[in-house]
């Protein structure tokens, strides 16, 4: 138990060397926040006969409640190794007092992004695997994850005493399932081999396995003795302060560990001065830091900045460039420039004002809220060539959506202000606005949806009523086959004539382009190499794609197939906007399209530049778009889950048939070896997921917990042309709920004839 | 309908003869210009029979001279003054259906006709519905069914006489303003032989005047003190026009119901216009991200339009963006796709026509009292809404207060930068031309940047333009030949020769 100071503190945060910044990640349920507790315990804030009870991370009410994290929570440690402890590690060190900045994160897959917020100011991270239900699916992605941001994972295999309570194992055979446990993890890592990272399974991962064999072999000898299990819990307790060690030893420090994660996290060129003294993690260095997310503060409405320092020092009072998401370098846009009123260090419930922090650790600012919606790069003011870091990518996406408006006209205002502090508060939520001025709050689940209604409502709207509309899913419209025919839309004046055909894109290539690997920025050269050897495209038609859209860099895309059109550069842009705006809102329902390839065929244009402009080409584009499109056999494409279950056998049959109901089909089931449970992997449409969990509890007596990823964009078979079909239903819905006339604009609308 | 009586044709003839004009332009919507010659020869016959007992009297009358307008420039509903002024003419007598937005420089005399409306039918919803709410009643109308309220609201007392009901029902009816106005101009030396339109305008910035008196469009009521719109269910009585549009946006938090004269029947739910409420809503929103606003002029004669004009100008210089005036009549989609650099347009016009909202429509159109929410910093949608520009004119900008906090945009769901606050120092730093240079040399290096389609990422026009790919003819051939003569197309626009030609071999 060590009493420590915020001055204490402060003093250690200088020693790069000495100071860990490390993410504790897992599969829902499998005791991070538990462990995490038994590690502070170790570290000495709370008492020690407290621990356990009470989760010093889950700070909220309905965490505690509710028995699972929803925000990840950061705790600094402090931890001081014996000389003769320290005698075998042979890297860099100041003394033997350690720093620990811990970061607790959220185990339900509907908060991964704020794992991911949290994996990006770390260095290491912890995954704890419970040792019966072994490596789950959120454990994986959550582990691809770290390695993806190069976080060097240490392995620690939890709940032990279930093995043995439980499943009634020996010695011998608990030996084997964490052996396969392990082996589990070591399989993914294996995809994601990393020169930098070093090999991260067998040298860090074994001896590991070691120190907790020899916890284990101790707690053999208890275990003989059923009673005698609460004596295993406190074995294994005191592994926590080997777990610490382990991590000092195993874990890199900021300074060992920013010299490879420079490479993923800045954008700018690696051999700047910027890239440089994150490289060296140099505390006179320019101010280079990252803000992952805003934590609510006490006083209402305000929020911390709470973000990392890669180098440089961030203090009170000091003037910092915020450099926003949508920054590009060498321009205004997205970029202020703000003083910073304190800054912060945060431990669990309470936080601790400094008058600085250098780099390598973990920091809150306050006086910054108002500028950063979500997260910044912050440098020093005039710091005006510095590149930001760069963004996070998030495992999950906001395929939910509800509808909220205010049960009170005049409280718009407040749910204005309450909107704009819920996209502050979580680092997944999109609060927008419909077409139709509905507000709209997108999540990654119903449960995710469920707690930020919660926290607009109380937190952030002081308990103004609000009205909720039924989950919305969004839908995507695509096409099936080409078009029938070339379609052809004349201009208002009838004096330009645009032909065109829709095709879908060939298999894969919709989502290279999500991905990032197409799209409007590639080298052309690059691009054609791709498109021809990936996807089969003519080397030649690679070069003539003319946009990518909605939003120009969507799935779709406006290819040139004409042959010797006068004037056809002149209308390029016109073509691209219409198409900008028709893909955005599809003919069916104006939902996005995805995987559609549009070909401009021919084009007729009028003499006079004046009567080909904008205004006569861009509504045209957009008909003549929409009419490739109902030519061309348009289907729906509809969000799909992967739902994974974990269950005893008997619970099968309810969860077949609740699957079955819920229009989802299994494609994967095993029996965990070694245990009574099996895995299920399904697929499951998001539209169908509403109330999921709850029935499917309701199934099987409680015994199977679903875990929901957005997985793909599935089509519907049913063709939304044809009158009666299930997919024009939906399409009268969503163009009902929309406030569209109900009946599709017909095909005669957008085709003209000759 | 008697023809003579729709048209007030003796009214007509009585008033101009009474104002001694000479010059009269005759204004016709489309759809009664039908009936503009049967009008001409009547009005005309009427005045020669008048003047012909005034002649008794006081002798030597001139002739008057009658012209018929049509296909105005803008909103039918308004007065075509620049077409009246093309003839010189002292006055303009509008026909059919009208906003009677006040006008600039020529008295207006409005025939607005007389549409068939069944009594007692109206009677029984009105009392029926009335039955089924204890709230107070307004009785609303179109104005095309103004000659028949005085016969309801007599039907109205019989009706409650008969039945000697109990229930104290409360109706109240709006009166119309009048149907002469004087332009402006002219009614400040006018002593007010007729109650002028204008003046009601003038000390009525919308709403609540001091003695509890609303105005809207051409209605005008007073409450009883102490009481409030909220208070009253809106009984209006007419068709699904922008009048009732009007009706519904302005007074958003009253129950509305419609009696619909032409089928006899109540629509009671208005939810379609409500939703128009919420569908604005989200204009605004859209608005406040844009860049370059473009100002449609969308009238030459409401009053005050130049003042709104140079006020919205400044308004959106004063917000840090940047602003074009446009003059292209009536607006259509084609004609507004021809500014794709515009983000939003703001459109100052009479009240009825200004609700504009397609989905042709490139970049949205909103309305001078949207563009003052949506550019105002700090001014928040309460659910207010103001239609007619006149009631803006006097509300002075809000005062630009030191915003501390950076705009949130709902539309990307973030944090947007705002252009004033970064835009001040680089304002001092370079003025005028070297601003420009400044500014197209940035332009120029961002060529290749596939974002600078994407609307609302330019600043201005040059910017814009800046960004195309299409940078306008290349002079630079490398072959100095003149071209070879080649045959074009010959035929027409509709399908070309050599098209038909393929036409018939497919």
């Amino acid at each position: 138990m060590v009493k420590f100071t915020a001055d204490e503190l402060r003093r250690i945060m200088d020693y790069k060397h000495n100071i860990r910044n490390m993410s504790v990640i897992a599969h829902v349920d499998h005791g991070k926040s538990t462990l995490t507790d038994s590690l502070v315990a170790a570290a000495g804030i709370i008492a020690q006969e407290v621990a356990g009870d009470v989760r010093m991370t889950d700070t909220r009410a309905d965490e505690a409640e509710r028995g699972i994290t929803i925000k990840s929570t950061g705790i600094s440690l402090y931890y001081e190794m014996t000389d003769e402890a320290l005698k075998s590690y042979k890297g860099e060190r100041n003394g033997n007092e350690y720093l620990i900045n811990l970061i607790d994160s959220p185990g339900h897959v509907d908060f991964s992004s704020e794992v991911t917020a949290a994996l990006r100011i770390t260095d290491g991270a912890l995954v704890v695997v419970d040792c019966v239900e072994g490596v789950c699916v959120q454990t994986e992605t959550v582990l691809r994850q770290a390695l993806g941001e190069r976080i060097r994972p240490v392995l620690t295999v939890n709940k032990m005493d279930r093995c043995f309570l439980e499943l009634q194992v020996d010695g011998e055979e608990a030996y084997q399932t964490f052996q396969r446990v392990i082996e589990n993890a070591n399989v993914i890592m294996a995809t994601y081999e990393d020169p930098l990272l070093g090999d991260v399974q067998k040298d860090k991962l074994w001896p590991m396995l070691q120190k907790l064999g020899v916890t284990m072999k101790s707690d053999e000898k208890d275990l003989m003795g059923k009673p005698l299990m609460k004596r295993v819990m406190q074995t294994w307790l005191p592994a926590s302060s080997a777990l610490l060690e382990m991590m000092i030893f195993h874990l890199p420090s900021p300074s060992t560990a920013q010299k490879y994660r420079v490479e993923n996290l800045y954008e700018g060129p690696l051999d700047d001065i910027y890239a440089n003294a994150i490289r060296n993690c140099d505390p006179e260095g320019p101010l280079m830091l990252y803000v992952s997310k805003m934590i609510p503060a006490s006083d209402k409405g305000r929020f911390f900045a709470f973000g990392r320092v890669f180098a440089g020092k961030v203090s009170t009072g000091l003037k910092v460039r915020i450099m926003g998401p949508n920054f590009v370098p060498g321009e205004k846009k997205d970029l202020y420039v703000k003083s910073v009123q304190r800054t912060v260090i945060w431990m669990g419930k309470k936080q601790e004002t400094v008058e600085d922090v250098p780099c390598g650790n973990t920091v809150a600012l306050v006086g910054l809220d108002q500028y950063i919606t979500k997260n910044a790069t912050l440098t020093n003011e005039k710091e005006v060539d510095a590149h930001p870091i760069r963004a996070m990518k998030f495992s999950v996406s906001p395929v939910v959506r509800v509808a909220v408006q205010c049960k009170v006209a005049s409280d718009l205002p407040k749910l204005v202000e309450g909107l704009k502090r819920l996209a502050k508060s979580d680092p997944m939520v999109v609060c927008s606005i419909e077409e139709s001025g509905e507000h709209i709050i997108a999540g990654a689940g119903e449960l995710h949806l469920e707690i930020c209604l919660k926290d607009l409502q109380d937190d952030f709207m002081g308990g103004a009523e609000i009205i909720k509309s039924d989950p919305v899913v969004s839908f995507r419209e695509t096409v099936l086959e080409k078009s029938c025919r070339t379609v052809m839309s004349k201009s208002p004046n009838k004096h330009n004539r645009l032909y065109m055909e829709a095709r879908p894109l060939e298999e894969g290539l919709a989502e290279a382009i999500d991905d990032g690997r197409i799209g409007p920025r590639d080298d052309p050269k690059l691009r054609s190499k791709i498109l021809s050897e990936e996807f089969g495209w003519d080397k030649d038609l690679a070069k003539k794609i003319w946009c990518f859209g909605p939003e120009t860099t969507g799935p779709n895309m406006v290819v040139d197939m004409c042959k010797g059109v006068q004037y056809l550069n002149e209308i390029k842009d016109s073509v691209v906007a219409g198409f900008q705006w028709a893909s955005k809102e599809g003919a069916l329902a104006e939902e996005n399209m995805r995987g559609i390839c549009f070909e401009v065929c021919d084009v007729v244009l009028h003499a006079d530049a004046i009567h080909r402009g904008g205004g006569q080409v861009i509504p045209t584009a957009r008909r003549v778009i929409y009419a490739s499109q109902i030519t061309a056999k348009p289907r729906l494409l509809e969000p799909v889950y992967l739902v994974e279950i974990q269950a005893p056998e008997q619970a099968l049959g309810g969860i077949y048939s609740v699957l079955n109901q819920k229009r989802g089909h299994v494609f994967e089931e095993i029996q965990r070896p070694g245990t009574p449970l099996y895995n299920i992997k399904a697929y499951l449409p998001v539209v169908e997921s509403f109330g999921f969990s709850s029935t499917l509890r309701a199934a099987t007596s409680g015994q199977a917990f679903p875990q929901c990823v957005f997985d793909h964009w599935d089509m519907m078979s049913s063709d939304p042309l044809e009158s009666g079909s299930q997919a024009a239903q939906l399409v009268t819905d969503i163009r009902k709920r929309k406030g569209l006339k109900e009946q599709m604009t017909p095909l005669s609308e957008f085709e003209d004839k000759l | 309908m008697d023809f003579e009586s729709n048209y007030e044709i003796a009214r007509t003839a009585e008033f101009l003869l009474s104002r001694n004009f000479t010059r009269v332009a005759l204004q016709f919507p489309d759809e009664l210009l039908k009936d503009s010659t049967r009008v001409v020869r009547a009005l005309r016959d009427q005045l020669r029979s008048l003047r012909k007992c005034g002649a008794e009297q006081n002798g030597g009358n001139k002739d008057v001279r009658l012209f018929v307008m049509a296909d105005t420039t803008y909103g039918s509903c308004c007065v075509d003054e620049v077409g009246a002024l093309h003839v010189n003419a002292e006055c303009v007598v509008h026909y059919g259906h009208t906003c009677l937005s006040p006008t600039t420089n020529l008295p207006a005399f409005f025939v607005i006709g007389k549409a068939p409306v069944s009594v007692p039918n109206c009677i029984k919803s009105l009392s029926s519905y009335a039955l089924t709410n204890d709230k107070h009643i307004l009785v609303l109308y179109g104005l095309e069914y103004a000659y028949s309220i005085k016969h309801i609201r007599e039907a109205l007392v019989e009706a409650s006489k008969l039945s000697n009901s109990k229930s104290e029902l409360e109706v109240r009816f709006a009166d119309v303003s009048c149907s002469v106005m004087n332009s402006s101009d002219d009614h400040r030396s006018s002593t007010g032989l007729v109650e002028p339109a204008g003046v009601c305008t003038d000390d009525n910035i919308f709403g609540m005047a001091p003695d509890n008196r609303y105005k809207i469009g051409s209605l005008i009521w007073t409450l009883p003190e102490g009481h409030r719109m909220e208070d009253y269910l809106l009984f209006w009585i007419g068709s699904d026009n922008p009048e009732f549009a009007t009706v519904v946006l302005t007074f958003n938090g009253c129950d509305i119901v419609r009696y619909n004269p032409k089928e006899n029947r109540l629509v009671t739910d208005v939810s379609q216009q409500k939703r128009i409420l919420k569908r604005r809503y989200y204009l605004v929103e859209k608005a406040k991200d844009a860049n370059i606003v473009g100002i449609l002029v969308g009238t030459l004669g409401v009053a005050g339009y130049l003042h709104m004009i140079h006020q919205m100008k400044d308004l959106i210089t004063g917000a840090g963006k940047k602003v074009y005036t446009l003059v292209v009549g009536r607006p259509n989609p084609a004609k507004l796709a021809n500014f794709p650099e515009c983000d939003v347009f703001i459109y100052v016009s009479c009240a009825q026509t200004a609700l504009l909202d397609s989905k042709e429509y490139l970049a949205p159109v909103i309305t001078p009292f949207e563009a003052m929410l949506a550019f105002n910093r700090g001014s928040q949608w309460t659910g207010a809404y103001v239609m007619e520009f006149q009631g803006l004119i006097n509300s002075s900008l809000v005062e630009v207060k030191e915003s501390e906090e950076a705009r949130f945009s709902f539309l990307s769901g973030g944090y947007v930068e705002d252009v004033d606050l970064q835009g001040k120092e680089i304002g001092k730093e370079e003025e005028g031309t070297l601003a420009l240079a400044n500014a197209m040399e940035k332009v120029l290096q961002l060529r290749d940047n596939p974002n600078s389609l994407k609307k609302g990422t330019s600043r201005s026009g040059p910017e814009y333009f800046a960004a195309r790919s299409y940078q306008g003819l290349d002079m630079h051939y490398d072959n100095s030949l003149p071209e070879p003569y080649l045959i074009g197309r010959s035929g027409r626009a509709s399908g070309y020769e050599d098209e038909k030609n393929r036409q018939v071999e497919l």
